[in-house]
């Protein structure tokens, strides 16, 4: 996405991405799938630190967890920690969850900051996404980042003028917590209101049919692009069906026994 | 196309009067109209009856016609509002559709279904008519304040309307800024287009219109300068006393420099800044020069270097709703009292003297989030008033206010026996002068020595 693709190639990419991490159950080929939702962040330094310590911190705290809280049989001790007992098996679900979450998180993040709200509201418009929807999600686009910094900015204000929030009970602490959302719908409901004005009063109609001012094109390379990632995904999720049925008892083909080992060994 | 109103009335569902009551007015092609009156006179309500917006969308009950050359506004079929109808609200940022420049002022355009050769020749003209120098593919909320209620504008007259609303575009706007603005709609009107602006500093306005109508109680009482001075609006600010001396040190702040993240520029370049007890100071400066990263500063809202804090110091945001969070505005006044702990008959004496002193005994019991901006934003001085801080800090208390609340408003915060100094940031510079004791202006993060 650092290469200034259409916005409908990266919204085809993150949805392959998406049925990829939850066609994959071997850690090896889900630890590649994240490495290669890490390539956006590559761009900025910034980026990089962070996506590379959000991952590490999802990973290592479902691995610890899982490893150590891991219920279910066949399941082999790794080692034991004082009275705790590490088990192989937790890890091992715990870092494929974790990479599945991770994968799909990154992608979805990429997305969004590489890509304008503007050129992500024409992409989901061209994938035939219904226009209310689409207008819908590029406001949230535009506007979700900016709720946190309303949120510092009430907390701020109520702090200045009151005592601070743990000095209370832990009910009326609750009370207070809620009641700073209050502002924060407020303006959420007034910014709505105003950007519907502004939309009826600029003739919009979500059934009517609407020209377009810059009509979107793919990039040279593009569709080749969209064509081998969806015909990956496509194989993946064949494979993954085919490789069921035979776990299954349903299916079995003999001639595809090189597929149900490359499955068993890798997907 | 010539704009009718005749006896327009809107009540609003739990309201008790009507918020406008018999409004007639008739707004001639090329003409230029102020429409102006106290705070919560009806205006805004007018005008988005005007614009046909809250026929469609509001709950309330509608008297009488408004028409553009006998057809009904609310009766416009979407696509030919573009070319008939131009509406501009209060707050620009958040009536911004799309990402850039070039695809903001298309919207309208791509709603009426011109080719993409004629949205193209639109935008550009639009751009050019509201003097906005920067590239389509510049996105839209990276603009200034001034360069975005350009914007807008631009947006709303992209398809050539016969008529032009605008509700307060210069509220947010430095002098040069308003300026600039005026002169664009002044040759928008000249071109053909008719214009009602509503505004509230008529001072900056008078010279530029072609009618002056002043409106109270939700209905015109007549037009030009006699009829402002009945309602208090023409009135020059009262210039309040400056103590003979001042008192110790409240608050120094030396060397401030702030970056935001993502920016290039400083927002603070080493600024020194000193309150004295009794001091009313008035920050002055361009959009984004620094004023609100000053006052920030100085409450420690942000890190920007050494400042000394002699006594309690609260400040009050430039957005009203982000200080509001209590359900009605008698709990908002009493919040801070209560939470110091305040015997409950004084917290009740103090809230009421507050809220005499702001004019809010009127509007105790409402929710807070119902009001108008002008009177959320005199809740929210109120509720930081009534914690009787030594140092209030104000981010453009008075925007949306009349002269007459303006006025009050400084008389209170100049005569409370708690607080021992004020800052505030403005863009008025008539009050400027008349309330503050000392003016400080800043510009590009420095502040600019007279």
């Amino acid at each position: 996405m650092s290469i200034g693709l259409d916005p409908r190639t990266r919204i085809v990419l993150v949805f392959n991405v998406g049925i990829l991490a939850l066609v994959f159950d071997h850690w090896a080929s889900l630890l590649a799938l994240v490495a290669l939702c890490l390539l956006p962040f590559l761009a900025k330094w910034k980026w990089t630190v962070r996506a590379l310590s959000l991952a590490v911190l999802v990973v290592w705290s479902t691995v610890v967890s899982q490893a150590l809280f891991y219920n279910a049989e066949p399941r082999i001790a790794w080692f034991h920690l004082g009275p705790l007992t590490v088990w192989r098996e937790g890890a091992v679900y715990g870092l494929v969850q974790s990479l599945r979450v991770v994968a799909v998180g990154l992608a979805g993040v990429a997305l969004a900051i590489r890509t304008p709200p503007d050129r992500m509201f024409a992409g989901l418009l061209r994938l035939r996404v219904p226009f209310g929807l689409a207008l819908m999600a590029s406001a949230a686009f535009r506007f979700l980042p900016e709720l946190s910094e309303s949120w510092s900015v009430v907390r701020q204000a109520r702090r200045r003028r009151g005592r601070p929030a743990h000095h209370r009970t832990p009910w009326r602490w609750l009370q207070l917590e809620v009641s700073l959302l209050r502002p924060l719908v407020a303006r959420a409901i007034r910014r709505a209101w105003c950007l519907g004005e502004s939309l009826d009063s600029r003739g919009f109609d979500p059934v009517a049919p609407r020209a377009v001012r810059k009509p979107l094109r793919f990039g040279s390379g593009e569709p080749v692009l969209v064509a081998a990632v969806c015909t990956l995904t496509c194989s993946a999720v064949a494979m993954r069906v085919l490789y069921l049925l035979y776990t299954w008892d349903s299916v079995y083909v003999p001639s595809l026994r090189p597929m149900y080992a490359f499955v068993r060994a890798w997907l | 196309m010539t704009l009718r109103s005749e006896g327009v009335g809107y009540r609003f569902p739990t309201a008790d009067q009507p918020a406008v009551d018999g409004f007639d007015l008739v707004v001639d092609p090329g003409t230029f109209v102020l429409l102006t009156g106290p705070t919560g006179c009806g205006k805004s309500t007018w005008m988005r009856l005007a614009a046909g917006l809250l026929q469609r969308h509001g709950s309330g009950t509608v008297d009488g016609r408004i028409e553009l050359d006998g057809v009904p506004v609310d009766g416009l079929l979407p696509s030919h509002r573009v070319a008939r109808l131009g509406f501009v609200a209060q707050v620009p940022h958040d009536q911004i559709v799309t990402g850039t420049v070039g695809d903001e002022v298309a919207f309208g355009l791509e709603s009426a279904g011109q080719s993409a050769e004629e949205i193209e020749v639109g935008v550009r003209r639009a751009l050019q008519s509201v003097q906005l120098d920067v590239s389509v593919d510049h996105p839209s909320t990276a603009l200034s304040g001034g360069q975005m209620a350009r914007l807008v504008v631009a947006s709303a007259i992209a398809g050539s309307p016969s008529i032009l609303l605008l509700d307060e575009p210069l509220a947010q706007l430095d002098p040069p800024a308003a300026a600039a603005l005026l002169d664009v709609l002044r040759a928008i009107a000249d071109a053909g287009t008719a214009v009602v602006m509503i505004e509230h500093r008529v001072h900056l306005v008078r010279d530029v219109v072609d009618r002056v109508v002043v409106m109270n109680h939700g209905r015109i009482i007549g037009e030009g300068a006699d009829k402002l001075t009945e309602v208090g609006l023409g009135l020059a600010l009262p210039v309040l006393p400056s103590p003979e001396s001042y008192g110790p040190v409240l608050l120094e702040g030396t060397g401030l420099r702030y970056r935001y993240p993502n920016n290039e520029m400083d927002a603070l370049a080493g600024v020194d800044f000193s309150l004295r007890a009794g001091e009313r100071v008035a920050l002055m400066g361009p959009n984004g020069s620094g004023k609100s990263t000053l006052l920030k500063s100085l409450s420690l809202a942000i890190e920007a270097g050494s400042i000394r804090q002699a006594g309690g110091v609260i400040d009050v945001p430039q957005d009203p709703d982000l200080a509001l969070f209590c359900a009605t505005v008698r709990d908002e006044l009493a919040y801070g009292p209560r939470e110091h702990r305040m015997p409950p008959d004084k917290i009740v004496a103090r809230t009421a003297t507050v809220a005499e002193a702001l004019n809010l005994t009127h509007l105790l019991d409402r929710a807070p989030q119902s009001l108008s901006r002008g009177q959320r934003l005199r809740v929210a001085v109120g509720a930081a008033m009534t914690v009787a801080p030594d140092v209030l800090l104000l981010d453009e208390p008075t925007s949306g206010q009349d002269r007459v609340e303006v006025a009050r408003m400084m008389r209170a915060l100049a005569e409370t026996d708690h607080t021992r100094a004020i800052v505030f940031a403005t863009h008025d510079e008539e009050l400027a002068r008349a309330a503050a004791t000392r003016i400080v202006r800043i510009d590009r993060g420095q502040e600019v020595k007279a």
